[in-house]
This record gives structure tokens, sequence and C-alpha cells, in this order.
């Protein structure tokens, strides 16, 4: 073998692992970038206007827990609806009398609405739903999260989209708003941006979509055949939208900056760790659950593959390729190989770029003022932002190794509403965390 | 917090694809979305493309002269092909390599095949394939910008069978490749899918075309006007910055080349990209090209020469359509053209730039589709302007009268010039010295290799075939001059040589070389091939002693 056997074995792994970088951050890319491919695609991810007619009625599950201080205000604006069938249910906890309390409250103030205590004694959330599911009177089933902003006109365009696509389930966008509170939310809101206005409509066109945690809409009789949620899975919403998409029902995903569930980041670094821990977490469960492979094409079982495997490859990815640079660089390896290591950093470049015009875009279309600074803290950023989810990613890892599969708990400040009173109310508020 | 933006749901279904409202205007003439399935162009391309090949490939071998240049980027691509690196003396970032990289590719297998093949006449038959595909750019292009059948027809001929076109297009220059790059990336910017992607590969076509000749960096602020105008409103900042980050990455990836190989920066005993373009960029200017007597007034007399047409017509169509751009349609959808002829006409006056005679060649594509479409707009104005449902026979008459009369006047200025360019291209033999000089060097000479030989870059190659050794036997004149790794093999100067190939360019170019001059002046022809300035003479270099060396 001498020098020149070890240089060439140098450059064949270098070339072969750059080469696998870069064809996985190319597709990455292509699907993030999906929504924008043509006018006629981004187009067709809005709702469309609802024609009057409304033909179903609604059940809209609101799990709260240790959520007194917004939950009010959230029932009070889903009965802003516009939409003239629905019911609200309540799940609170017995071991919860304060949330019971402001719910009971609403309750009697409006017959819409109706309060179902869940009594398992360790809780979750897809526990709390699947104890409200045989409650439900409405022909679809709704979830939402107790300090969700839901828009008056939503089940009415949600209506109207099941009337006229047949769907069983819609998926309506979700996003987080206050990309001003810190450098990590500022990535975190652009990431919801990404994946809801544009990634989760590729997944609808082929058939394969891991759910949203809220905002998506089941026909009741098809989340009962499918026996509700996987009260063991720490991605319930995944899980079900997995399931349901492997057995072939048909997923409508719409997004309009009207018409989304505003959320707000996690408060800190440390939960919005553990948020993306569980979620990686519950991604690897729903991959080991093996659901997927009853997907008919190879396509989209690559597909699901790829998808439920994103959080690992991307934390491999971020390390990757700083360390293969400076090997091309330092190393004596021909030009032509380090040629090929710059490849995977040209298709972060890119991805940079767009998330820079991402940025913009997401200003325009909730009206923020996106200052410079914000464009210099994205860049700046996301080398850390890419350590964070890689961190989250080898946790995820180690806790399923471990067994440790009960839910960490993420604290809500209710920075994306804008009473100065219920952001006092909510500072020091304890919640189950959602993903996305 | 609400959205600023109204809601935009005039929309049926969710999740299914569906047309949403063009931004173009009263287009009269909107070209088919898929052109590869309408019969009718894709015939019309077809026959045209056929006229086009069969002008340009006959006798291509033998008329235009050969070119230095083309010697220059064909051994060059020898030598990649060869393994040699990207050339065969030392690279020194004269010009970016993608251009002879793509020339070894393109010739690869033939040159496989038969070895003996790689000699800039026969070789010049590669260069029908960029003709073909620029050709057909050309229409797609016309089309794509809403030019009628017969207007993006016209371009095509226009662009592949003006005599200067049937000359340069003829010849293995990069800026034809890099014309056929530049097309498509127009082609990519105008796609009527307005696909994402689309507009990155156009990105990435631009930069090809910038990395196979850095000229064509002139042209790609029309590249993005087209983009431009073809991007919808609500993917235009994605696409169009989409084009740029791929363009400015594949750009970039040159000097990045530079970089790992440690040649970005001047230092000594290396060559950099740095010195290679510091000495582009003070290359002594030919003069004003309007001032007569200059460098530059020969270049556009010597174009002016060939056809008359193609250069003050298209310089005529592109200001036409500048300054009918309020009124027409045809104007605004030929933004990008005109822009690129414009740009490219004041960088050609620049008062004290260089202008080198392959310039013109980038123009051409756009001055065609700037003609063509000058014509499409006059044939507009005379047929249907402020023409009314119940206009009277005779003056709808009249109309076509008009029209048959410009064209008829049109034909018989044009045809009988570009019958005799087209003739001279298919009959001219303007290479009989080189083939005899080559000749003769291969049968006449004893030991080729161990003889050493200063030619001209044109026909190096045949030398090398006939068993010189390439570099230091068979070598490039001036390289005699001005490469170290040369001038050190000949410490005893023009002594150390056995023959000098007194080419039409070698002796244009001796009075600035002082060891080829010297060669020049020690040697007596043996053979002369051609008469007056044309002629080829083979120079046997003679010591002080009176005998050979």
């Amino acid at each position: 073998m001498g020098i020149w056997g070890d240089l060439l074995l140098t450059s064949v792994f270098i070339a072969v692992v750059s080469l696998a970088l870069f064809w996985m951050a190319a597709f990455t890319l292509w699907w993030q970038m999906h929504a924008w491919r043509t006018p006629e695609v981004l187009a067709s991810t809005r709702f469309s206007r609802p024609d009057g007619g409304e033909h179903v009625s609604f059940s809209l599950l609101l799990p709260a827990r240790h959520e007194q201080a917004v939950l009010d205000h959230t029932i009070q604006r889903l009965l802003e609806s516009t939409h003239t069938d629905f019911e609200i249910i309540v799940i609170v906890g017995h071991d919860d009398p304060e949330t019971t309390a402001v719910a009971e409250a609403a309750a009697e103030r409006d017959p819409r609405v109706r309060v179902v205590v869940d009594t398992h004694e360790k809780k979750n959330k897809p526990k709390a739903m699947n104890t409200a599911l045989p409650h439900c009177r409405g022909d679809v089933v709704g979830v939402f999260d107790a300090e969700d902003q839901v828009h008056p006109e939503l089940l009415a365009h949600v209506d109207h989209a099941f009337r006229t696509t047949g769907a069983d389930v819609v998926q309506g966008g979700v996003q987080l708003i206050n990309f001003h509170s810190s450098w990590y939310s500022l990535r975190n809101c652009l990431e919801y941006f990404f994946w809801f206005r544009s990634r989760l409509h590729l997944h609808a066109q082929k058939g394969f979509i891991p759910l949203g945690g809220n905002t998506v809409f089941v026909r009741t009789d098809v989340l009962r055949e499918a026996d509700g949620w996987d009260p063991n899975c720490l991605a319930e919403d995944c899980d079900l939208g997995v399931r349901l998409s492997s057995v072939g029902k048909q997923v409508v995903v719409a997004y309009d900056s009207d018409m989304v569930t505003k959320e707000e980041t996690p408060g800190s670094l440390m939960s919005l760790l553990k948020q993306r821990t569980r979620w990686n977490q519950g991604f690897l469960q729903v991959y080991r659950k093996k659901d997927w492979r009853q997907l008919p094409t190879f396509g989209q079982r690559l597909l699901a593959r790829y998808t439920l495997m994103t959080p690992f490859m991307q934390a491999f990815t971020g390390l990757i390729i700083p360390l293969n640079i400076v090997i091309a660089v330092f190393l004596d390896v021909p030009v032509s190989v380090a040629f090929i290591t710059f490849l995977p950093a040209v298709t972060a470049l890119v991805t940079f770029v767009f998330e820079v015009v991402g940025l913009h875009d997401f200003g325009k279309q909730y009206g923020l003022r996106v200052r410079f600074v914000h464009y210099l803290k994205l860049i700046a950023g996301g080398p850390f932002y890419q350590v964070l989810l890689a961190g989250a990613a080898v946790r995820a890892v180690w806790r399923e190794q471990r067994g440790r599969n009960d839910w960490e708990l993420t604290s809500h400040v209710g920075a994306h509403l804008d009473h100065a009173e219920t952001r006092a109310g909510t500072a020091r508020d304890l919640r189950e965390d959602v993903p996305a | 917090m609400t959205s600023t933006l109204p809601a935009v749901t005039t929309l049926k279904v969710p999740a299914q694809r569906q047309p949403v409202p063009t931004q173009r205007s009263t287009s009269r003439t909107e070209p088919p979305s898929r052109l590869r399935s309408s019969r009718p162009d894709l015939i019309l391309c077809c026959l045209l493309l056929v006229a086009i090949l069969v002008v340009q490939g006959w006798n291509i071998a033998d008329y235009p002269t050969l070119s230095d240049d083309e010697g220059t980027y064909l051994a060059q691509a020898w030598a990649v092909q060869e393994g040699r690196g990207l050339a065969h003396y030392t690279y020194w970032y004269d010009h970016p390599p993608l251009g002879w990289i793509q020339i070894a590719l393109l010739t690869w297998i033939p040159a496989a095949l038969s070895p003996d093949s790689m000699t800039v006449g026969t070789m010049r038959a590669a260069m029908l394939v960029i003709s073909a595909v620029s050709a057909v750019l050309v229409y797609v292009l016309g089309r794509r910008l809403s030019l009628p059948r017969w207007a993006a027809g016209l371009g095509m001929v226009l662009f592949g069978l003006s005599p200067l076109s049937v000359v340069l297009q003829r010849e293995i220059f990069l800026d034809n490749l890099a014309v056929m790059w530049t097309l498509l990336a127009f082609a990519l910017a105008a796609s009527p899918s307005r696909h994402l992607w689309h507009h990155f590969g156009a990105g990435i076509a631009a930069a090809t075309a910038v990395l196979t000749k850095e000229t064509m960096l002139f042209v790609l602020p029309a590249v993005f006007v087209t983009m431009w105008r073809h991007s919808h409103r609500d993917t235009r900042k994605f696409a169009l910055t989409g084009a740029v980050t791929a363009c400015a990455l594949i750009g970039l990836s040159y000097p990045l080349f530079a970089l790992l190989k440690g040649e970005l920066f001047p230092g000594s005993g290396h060559v950099s990209l740095w010195d290679g373009i510091k000495y582009q960029m003070t290359r002594p200017g030919s003069g004003f090209i309007l001032d007569q007597g200059s460098g530059s007034w020969g270049v556009l007399q010597s174009w002016l020469y060939y056809d008359r047409v193609l250069i003050v017509g298209g310089l005529a169509g592109g200001l036409l359509l500048l300054l009918t751009w309020r009124w027409s349609v045809t104007a605004r959808a030929l933004a990008g053209p005109s822009c690129a002829v414009v740009i490219l006409a004041l960088v050609a006056m620049r008062p004290s730039g260089y202008l080198p005679a392959m310039y013109v060649i980038q123009a051409l594509p756009f001055l065609a589709l700037v003609l063509a479409g000058g014509t499409a707009s006059v044939a507009h104005a005379v047929l249907r302007r402020r023409r009314s449902e119940g206009e009277k026979r005779y003056v709808t008459g009249a109309r076509y009268a008009l029209a048959a009369v410009l064209a008829l006047a049109a034909c018989a200025y044009v045809v009988p010039r570009w019958y005799d360019g087209a003739r001279t291209a298919v009959t001219a033999d303007a290479n009989a010295p080189y083939q005899a000089a080559s000749k003769w060097l291969s049968t006449e000479v004893a030991d080729p290799a161990s003889t050493r030989v200063l030619v001209d870059d044109a026909l190096w190659l045949d030398l090398v075939h006939a068993g010189y050794e390439p570099g230091l036997g068979a070598i490039w004149f001036y390289k005699a001059d001005l490469d170290p790794a040369v001038t050190k093999t000949m410490p005893r100067g023009w002594k150390d040589l056995d023959y000098v190939v007194a080419s039409p360019t070698v002796r244009r170019d001796a009075v600035d070389l002082p060891g080829v001059r010297a060669a020049m002046e020690h040697s007596t022809p043996v053979a002369v091939f051609g008469t007056g300035d044309d002629r080829v003479e083979i120079r046997q270099i003679q010591t002080a002693s009176g005998g050979v060396r």
C-alpha cells in the first residue's frame, strides 16, 4: 500500500462521504423549496375560498394542562369562529383543578363547550385525546393546543376543503411567530415556515405525511377506525399521519398566512432542546413501528425512511461538513477530490441563501418588520443551531437506548400573544409540549 | 397579529395544480407551452437546422483560414485528453480552462478512434454540434420570448446563415461554446413553466458560459432582465436569488481551483490567477471603434466585410425596439436580447479597450433575435396596427402589398450578398498552404523526434502527430521567447533550433519576439507554399558557418 495507497484510500473515502452528503443536502433543499417551484404550485398550497355552504360538523379537542392563564382566551377566540356547527371539548386532568375551573366556567357560559376529565395516572397528550374521542359528536375531529390563536374563518375553510377534495385529513398551517425573541427562535420560526409552507405539501402530494400536532382535522370515523392516537408514542401526531397515509387515506395540506394557527417558540434553549429531543425520539419510534412499510411504492417508502431519519442525518451533516473541508485543505489530496469536498458546503450555502429569502418572505406574509440584524442573526446562528439539532439528535438516540420515553415538560411564555395580561399570566406556565 | 397581505384565495381546490393569471399583457402570439409537441415548430426548426448544417459543414476544414487561437484551444484540449494537465505548457490562467475541457470532451471519441484526426481542420466538424445546439436554442428562445413562428425562424436563419456567422461559427473558438451556454441560460430564464430549478439552472448555465469565455460576464445583466420579466411576482425573489446564487457559486469555483492549487495570488516561481486577470485587464487597447485607422476600426471593417445585414440591421433593430418600448409588445418581450445588444455595443465602444475579432461572436444570437423581433414589430405595424373590424378591403390589400414590397426589397438586398458568402464558404480552399506545409514537415524531415521547430499553434498538432516531441520539439513559436520552461532548453537561442514555420501569424508576431525574429533572420526558406501574404514558408536555420545545425 504505502503512502500512495493511504492517500488513495483517504481520497476515495472523502469523495464518497462528500457526495453522499451532497445528495442528501440537495434532496432536502429540493423538498424544502417545493412550494416555490412554480407559481402554480404556490397557488395550490393555499386554502380555496369557501362557498358559504356548511356540511361538516366539528369536534374541536383542546387538551389543556396547567394552562389556566391562556385557556379562556383560546376558547373565546375559538367560539368566535364563523362556522355554525362545532363543539369544543376541553380535556383537563383530574389533578389540575385550576385549569378545570377555567374550563368549567367556559362550559357554563356557552353550551358549545364541554369538559372531559382525563384520569390517567401518567398523563400525556395522546392519552388525553383518546379519552375524549368517544365523546366527539362531530363528523370531523380537530385538534388545537391551549395557547393557539385560531383564525375565526379557519373552520369554514377546512369545511370547504373537506367537501371539495374528499379528503380524510386536512392539515392547516401552524406558524411560530415570535422570531424577534432570540437567535434560536428566529431559526425555529423559519423552520416552521419552510415545513408548513412548503415541505408538508410535498409530503401530501407524495402520499406520505407526518402530521402536525395541531390544526389537524381528521374525519371522526377514520380516526376511530385507526384507534385514535398511539398513547406510547412521543410523536403521536407524526405517527397518526404515517399510519393514515400508509393505508392510503388522503391528506390535504393548506397554508394561508391569514389562516395559520400562531404559536410561540420554546422559552429557553433548554426547552427547545428537550422539545427537539422528544420530537426526534418520536420520529425514531415511528420509524421502528414500521407502519410506513405498508406504503405501496418504493419511492414512498424511501421518502418515509429518509424523512423519519432526517434528524440524525442532519446531525451527521452538520458535523461532517466542516471536518471534511478541513481534511481537504490540510491533507494533501488531489485538487479534484478537494473540489468534491466543497460540494456539500455549496448546497449548505444555497440553503442559507434561500433561508434569507424565506425570512424576507415570512416578514412580508405576516406583516412583520424583519430588520437587517435579524438576517445577520439568521446567518450567524446557523452553525450553532446545527449544533443544537445535532445535540438533540444524539440525546434522542441516547434516551431511546436507555428506554426513557416519558414526556419532558416545556415552558411557554406566551410571547406570541399581544395581550399584556396573558403574557404576565403565562410567564411561569408549564405544559406538555407539542411538536410540529 | 394580523397579516397585511390580502387573502389570495380565488382558487378552487387545495393540493392541486392550477393556472395562476399570468402577468403578461396582451401578447398576440402566445407560444405553445411545449414546443416539443408542436409539429409546425418542429418541422420548421428541423428544416432550418439542416440548411444551417449544410452551409456551415460543407468545406469546413478548408475555409476560413486556420486561426492561431483555434490551434491553441485544440492543442490544450489534446493536452487534457492526454492527461497532461490543463495545457501542455504551464497553464497560466489566461482563460478559465472550462472551454477547452469541453472541447476535449466533445472530441474525445473521434480522437480516441483516430488520434491523427486531432488537428484543427478535422476537428472543426465538432463545432457543428455546438452550432446546431445554439441555432435550435435561438429558435426556442425566440418562441419563448413570444415571437411568432416565422420570426423565430428568421432569427435562427440570421444567426446560422449570415456569412459572418458561417465564418466564425466554423472555427474552434471558446466564444462559440460560451454562446451556447448563454443561450441555454436565456432559454431557461424564459422557461414558460417558471420553475424555480429552471431559473437555478439558468444561473448555472450562465456561470458555465462565463467560465467558458470570461467576456460573457457582460451579458449576465441581460439574462437577469429576461428572468425578471419571465418570473411570477409570487415566486420571483426565490427564483432570482436562486439563479444569482447558483451563478456566483459556480463562478467562484474558478478562484477556488486556483486557491487549492496555491495559485490565487502572485508569488515567485509560479503563475497565478491574479496575474492572469491583470494581463487580460491591461492588454494594450486597440483604439476607438469609430476612429478610422485604429485597430478596433479594422476589426469592425472585417466584420462588415462579411455581413452588414446582421450587424447594422441588428443594431437598428435594437434601437427600434428600445424606442418603441412603450407601445410594442414585441419590444418588451425582447428586453433581454435588446439589453445584451446594447451592453455589447457600449463595451465595444470603449475608447481604449481591446477588441478582438471574436468579440462579435457573443453578439450574434442577440443581433439575430433583435433583428427578427424588429422585423416582427414592423410587420405587425404594417399589417395590424389600427386595423378595425370593418376596414375597407383595399386598405387591407394595401397593407399586404406594402408588406410584400418590404419583404421583397429586403430579400433583394440580402440574398445576393449571402449567396456569395455561402458560395465562398463551401468552395474556397484557404488552407492549402497549411496542409502542404504539414505534409512536407511530416515527410521530408528525416528525424522528427529529434528536430526542433518553431511553429504556430494551428499547425502544432499536425507536427505532434508526425512524431515531433510535443512542447520542446514542436514549439509554439512565442513560447520560445515567453515561457521560461522553454527558453532554458535553448541556451544558444536560435542556434538550438532546426526550422521555423513562418506562417502569416508567425511573421506578424515576430516583430515583438526577439528570439523568433532572430530565428527568422538566420534561416532560409526550403519550401514555400502559397503566395503573397498568405504564404507559409518552411525556413531552415543556418548556423554562422553556413551549414545547418
